[in-house]
């Protein structure tokens, strides 16, 4: 097995035209990914009066900051709610990666006697699970899940697909003869694992995190169901909150009558509500290279540590 | 050998330590999974309150049972063809194109020389991974408005005449296409990405001291390596083939009933059949039937599978 | 295959152990309270009426109970952010007039629906919530299942000796409106509120521009739906291309043009069935007689939809109206802005003044109905007591309370006078900025009638709007509603199909000589006739209990 480190250089390539038709290819979906993000931005930036003229334009008649200023004006609801989003965030995704490496790795492991069973024990969860009003009382009754952090952050420990996509990138990334070289050296599960595993499975570890990351930070259920207490509110929350009025409103527009017009006029505007759209994705946006690093880097150094 | 009778001596106590490694999620799943699993007769029983002593238990305990009732409304429409052909239909087509071009668009990435561009690319490609379908439907009705849509404008600018998008439901399977492939691909992508990259660099090296071209060596190093998680992320995508993103197929088609013959999905069907009702039987019928066949779909898959290559399936 | 047995044996196992264990809980717990529950109901028959017979003169059983308990109510569309200071007050008044304390949960439009559905079905501590018929926690269905105490239940009769106070305030039409088959039989099941309780379409009609071309007010008035044409087509060659004289909603339109009204339980679902109301006397049969009709085969449907698709070519409407997510925003920004002749509206009074001010410019209505109360619109708001109460006499005795009381009630609504608003010199209420953390939806607290005028609703707004309403004509069918228990499945199909087809329709985006045949053999095909059959049963029962 060679340990030697190697560099990519221009010889193991790919060639220049083909490199070319890639650039276009991938680059053209990439901007095109970027684009509706664009027009976030840009009717976040429209006044409201643009948007009651001529609808949702790339060139609004008229521009303005109108829609930020609301936002910033709520003041210290905006700042707790970052935090509280930072902080269910990072400590659910440090919790729940940690268990999903504990269980894949025992998954993994071709010689766990119980292997079988608790594979298909995760597995079936992701089919077959008993409905909102059964784990909705388990969740609040039970485990006293209710206006707290730990309700934010419980019910969205497991992710058995997490689990799954986990044992794979192990599969693929460690060698079968590490794990039997560990044994031989006496090392215990725990240490192979923690010391031995988790050192070279970087990326599939970067990747699920970022993953698990992203499903704390875009939630906004789990608030809705059991946290009434607007100081636990994370900011996905609060852009949910209107957005789920002004569909309930229209909807029902036609029953509730006139009052239903009068409401949703009262609430934000959808400047006020893509500029949040604003706030909630740039912050992760720059979290994001953080675990980039380990997804893509390990392309140009490779290296497999003993 | 000696690594195996080494094994073997400490077998309970390994696996002792595996099953504390388990623990955790195992207990997890318990509470969170299987006690509500319980919920499942809800199914097969008209729910209604015990008023003597009402909890959801009680409730669900003195209600009447109906068989199998609850799972008629699935089959008795006149649409139930169409909405079962578009569902498997949709997710048939996206399965299939989705490992196709998340495949490619990973292995091109990975061979993309700059790396601060290969990142750019990668970062813009999970853009669409936070933007909500509403929103989504917001961008795709500014080109498709009858009558401010971009695109609208641009076709009466060439002939004088415009699609009326809405109502027109030939051109959708294309958009909710487009629209699916736009919002996953980025999320495909990067899984595959990282399998890529963790894939051991000796076995680069030696098809390349063998004289293997780029391509062969993506030929016979990176797919054989992706094959694990190809085969497990279609497994799981088999497994919800009755299923859709209720998002994409009711709000970028703007819920416009026109369209229904293309965007007509069972999860959309039941939220409409359902919408004023809250029969949670139904609902929780609805569910179990598509996820019964999901399951039966996934144990069929993993058979077979199983009988081709074993280290790959699921169990 | 084996290991799958046997791993959902261990898991039926477990949890039947689980569940048995929860089960045991509950019974300790029950065996535990009711003997709370039953002190404080002997307590206040003790202080109260010693007869057990009606007692339907006297005055409510208001004497302060012995028990101290906290109430826990649900309430819609509220907007609060800190109720301290309102609910020190609510409370200490309460404690002394009740010896209770109030816990509101201040559900929100956009998760009232999904919160209060899973607390009710998951049979939580909460004693009262809001219900009406249109949120999700539907007041004849959710009766019908038994998650609302019968109040006029025989055994104890709440709202005979808790209550009397609201019955002899209420307009009779409400008790109509709220009385229903439910779980416990055929009674009252949740109190109403008195709000803007009648139903009146009008056209909202744009008049600055009206009067721009040589239009008055009275040519709207004489003119209908079918002959508005031509002032249509000269405003539309006058304004241009992108002007769309027409702003219509196309459900509402169609209601309004046809004379058809929803029938209650079916609200939702596109309403698939049709009532006629008589356009002029609205307490009279119409033209149809006491009958539910599939209206999409009518003839009155056909010659609407036919009307709407020429005027919708001829680019009276805009095609945002067609679009179920859209119509509704376009909607109201065409309103604000001005870019209409003719609207669609349901009237609440005093509206065009409110519109004119909003909008900037002059707004008039022209109701193509009197005023009428039927079975949906009573029941637009309203307070039902859980079955899983433990203080269900409470909850009552504070509804009734709450209902009659104007203290409280503005308290509860309006906030804290001094803090959240204060009354101008003919005591109007005037909103301070506090006020925006402490908003809830006041149609939906219930008696809004108790409340002082707004600024700019005058000193006798109440005496008003009492009049209007109070004395709104009832419909024959009201207190009818539909139960689509036997039909389910057709109606879950039929949703579909009316979902399909309907709105196109009626904003005049399909051509009806092609849609209205295929949507009425779809309707056929999926058990309409089954169902307006069904409907027409239950209808002609009712009657006949009524003694019609």
């Amino acid at each position: 097995m060679s340990r030697e480190k190697t560099k990519r250089n221009r010889l193991q390539s790919v060639s220049i035209p083909t490199e070319i038709i890639f650039h276009i290819i991938v680059g053209g979906f990439a901007l095109a990914c970027i684009i509706p993000f664009i027009f976030v931005i840009i009717i976040s930036f429209s006044s409201e009066e643009s948007i009651r003229l001529i609808g949702y334009s790339f060139k609004p008649l008229k521009w303005s900051t109108e829609a930020y200023g609301f936002v910033l004006q709520m003041g210290s609801q905006l700042w707790r709610s970052y935090f509280n989003s930072f902080l269910v965030s990072i400590v659910g995704t440090v919790t729940s990666v940690l268990m999903c490496i504990l269980y894949a790795y025992a998954l993994f492991r071709r010689d766990f006697k119980y292997r079988k069973f608790f594979m298909f024990f995760a597995f079936f969860t992701m089919l077959f699970g008993g409905g909102l009003a059964p784990t909705y009382m388990v969740c609040k009754q039970m485990l006293g899940l209710s206006d707290n952090y730990a309700a934010l952050i419980v019910p969205a420990l497991v992710n058995p697909f997490f689990i799954i996509i986990m044992r794979t990138f192990l599969q693929t990334s460690v060698p079968e003869e590490l794990i039997e070289a560990a044994a031989i050296d006496g090392s215990g599960e725990y240490n192979t694992l923690f010391r031995i595993i988790i050192p070279i499975s970087k990326p599939g570890i970067a990747t699920v995190s970022l993953l698990t990351m992203i499903n704390y930070w875009n939630d906004w259920f789990l608030t809705m169901l059991y946290v009434r207490d607007s100081s636990k509110f994370p900011l996905q929350y609060l852009l949910m909150k209107v957005q789920n009025q002004v569909d309930f409103l229209i909807k029902n527009s036609s029953v509730i009558g006139v009052e239903a017009s009068k409401i949703l006029q009262d609430l934000p505007g959808t400047s006020l509500r893509m500029s949040l759209v604003v706030f909630i994705v740039v912050p992760i946006a720059c979290a994001y290279p953080f675990f980039q690093r380990y997804i893509i880097s390990g392309l140009t150094i490779g290296s497999v540590k003993g | 050998m000696n690594a195996q009778r080494g094994v073997k001596r400490n077998n309970v106590k390994k696996n002792l330590m595996l099953l504390t490694m388990v623990a955790p999620v195992a207990i997890w799943l318990i509470l969170l999974r299987y006690i509500p699993m319980a919920g499942i007769v809800i199914a097969f029983k008209k729910y209604k309150v015990y008023t003597a002593d009402p909890s959801l238990i009680n409730n669900i305990v003195h209600s009447k049972w109906v068989g199998l009732g609850n799972f008629k409304f699935l089959f008795t429409s006149s649409d139930t063809l169409l909405v079962l052909r578009n569902t498997v239909g949709y997710n048939l087509l996206w399965i299939a194109l989705g490992v196709v071009i998340s495949v490619s668009f990973a292995i091109m990435l990975n061979e993309i020389t700059s790396r601060f561009v290969a990142k750019t690319y990668q970062t813009m490609m999970f853009f669409p991974f936070f933007i909500s379908w509403v929103v989504v439907s917001y961008f795709v009705m500014s080109l498709l408005d009858p009558t401010s849509g971009l695109i609208v404008k641009q076709q009466i600018a060439n002939s004088g005449e415009a699609t009326n998008w809405y109502h027109e439901y030939k051109p959708w399977p294309v958009i909710l296409t487009i629209c699916n492939l736009w919002k996953n691909m980025g999320y495909q992508t990067i899984l595959y990405l990282a399998a890529i990259t963790g894939i051991d660099k000796s076995q680069y090296e030696a098809a390349s001291i063998d004289g293997a071209s780029k391509a062969q060596q993506i030929w016979y190093v990176t797919i054989p390596n992706l094959r694990k998680m190809i085969i497990i992320l279609l497994i799981m995508d088999v497994g919800k083939i009755f299923n859709s993103d209720f998002g994409l197929f009711f709000s970028v088609p703007q819920n416009s009933g026109t369209i229904f013959r293309t965007t007509q999905v069972l999860d959309t069907y039941v939220y409409r059949a359902l919408m004023n009702s809250q029969n949670i039987g139904m609902s929780t019928a609805a569910s179990l039937f598509q996820n019964t066949v999901g399951f039966i779909l996934i144990m069929i898959t993993n058979t077979v599978i199983r009988r081709i290559d074993p280290e790959s399936s699921l169990f | 295959m084996k290991k799958v047995l046997s791993m959902l044996l261990v898991l039926a196992l477990a949890i039947g152990m689980l569940a048995g264990c929860k089960k045991t809980v509950d019974v300790a717990d029950n065996a535990g309270t009711p003997q709370g529950g039953t002190s404080t109901n002997q307590g206040s028959t003790n202080t109260g009426s010693t007869d057990t017979g009606k007692t339907d003169t006297k005055p409510a059983d208001t004497s302060r109970p012995d028990t101290h308990v906290v109430l826990k109510m649900y309430l819609e569309g509220s907007n609060v952010t800190d109720d301290k200071a309102v609910l020190e007050k609510v409370n200490a008044y309460l404690d002394e007039k009740l010896n209770c304390e109030l816990q509101p949960i201040w559900g929100t439009w956009g998760d009232f629906d999904q919160g209060a559905v899973l607390s009710l079905q998951g049979a939580e501590d909460v004693d009262i919530y809001f219900t009406c018929s249109w949120t999700l926690n539907e007041y004849n269905q959710f009766a019908r299942d038994g998650y609302y105490v019968r109040l006029d239940n025989p055994d104890n009769d709440l709202i005979h000796k808790y209550g009397q106070d609201i019955l002899n305030l209420l307009p009779e039409v409400l008790i109509k409106g709220s009385t229903i088959e439910g779980a416990d039989g055929y009674g009252i099941y949740a109190v109403n509120g008195y709000k803007d309780i009648a139903c009146q379409n009008c056209w909202d009609v744009n008049v600055d521009l009206l009067k721009k071309y040589g239009y008055t007010i009275e040519d709207i008035e004489k003119a209908d739906y079918y002959s508005f044409g031509d002032i249509l087509a000269k405003v539309k060659a006058g304004e241009g291309e992108n002007f769309y004289p027409l702003l219509i909603e196309g459900a509402v339109l169609e209601r309004m043009v046809d004379n058809s009204i929803i029938v209650a339980g079916d609200s939702g679902s596109n309403n698939l069935l049709s009532y006629y109301i008589n356009p002029t006397k609205t307490s009279e049969q119409g033209a149809y007689g006491n009958k539910i009709l599939n209206k999409f085969a009518t003839d009155e449907f056909k010659k609407f939809c036919e009307k709407t698709r020429e005027y919708y070519l001829a680019g009276y409407i805009d095609p945002d109206m067609a679009n179920p997510e859209k119509a509704n925003d376009t909607r109201s920004n065409k309103q604000l802005t001005g870019q209409y002749l003719i609207g669609t509206q349901s009237y609440s009074l005093g509206y065009e003044i409110q519109a004119s001010t909003e909008r900037g410019f002059e707004v008039a209505m022209v109701p193509t109905t009197p005023a009428y109360v039927d079975t949906t619109s009573s029941q637009g708001a309203m307070m039902a007591i859980s079955t899983a109460s433990k203080n269900p006499e409470r909850a009552m005795m504070f509804l009734n309370l709450l209902n009659t009381d104007a203290y409280l009630f503005t308290l509860l609504d309006f906030g804290v006078e001094g803090i959240h608003y204060n009354l101008n010199e003919i005591g109007e209420v005037e909103f301070t900025d506090e006020r925006s953390n402490y908003m809830p939806w006041t149609n939906g607290l219930g008696n809004v009638t108790l409340l002082p005028p707004q600024k700019g609703q005058g000193a006798d707004f109440q005496e008003k709007f009492k009049a209007y309403y109070g004395n709104a004509d009832e419909i024959p069918i009201l207190g009818f509603t539909f139960n689509p228990e036997n039909v389910e499945n057709e109606f879950g199909a039929l949703a579909n199909v009316a979902a399909e087809y309907f709105l196109p329709l009626c904003t005049g985006a399909v051509d009806p000589s092609e849609k209205i045949p295929e949507f009425l053999a779809k309707l056929e095909a999926n058990g309409m006739q089954k169902v307006v059959d069904e409907a027409n049963n239950q209808l002609s029962n009712f009657l006949a209990a009524q003694g019609k």
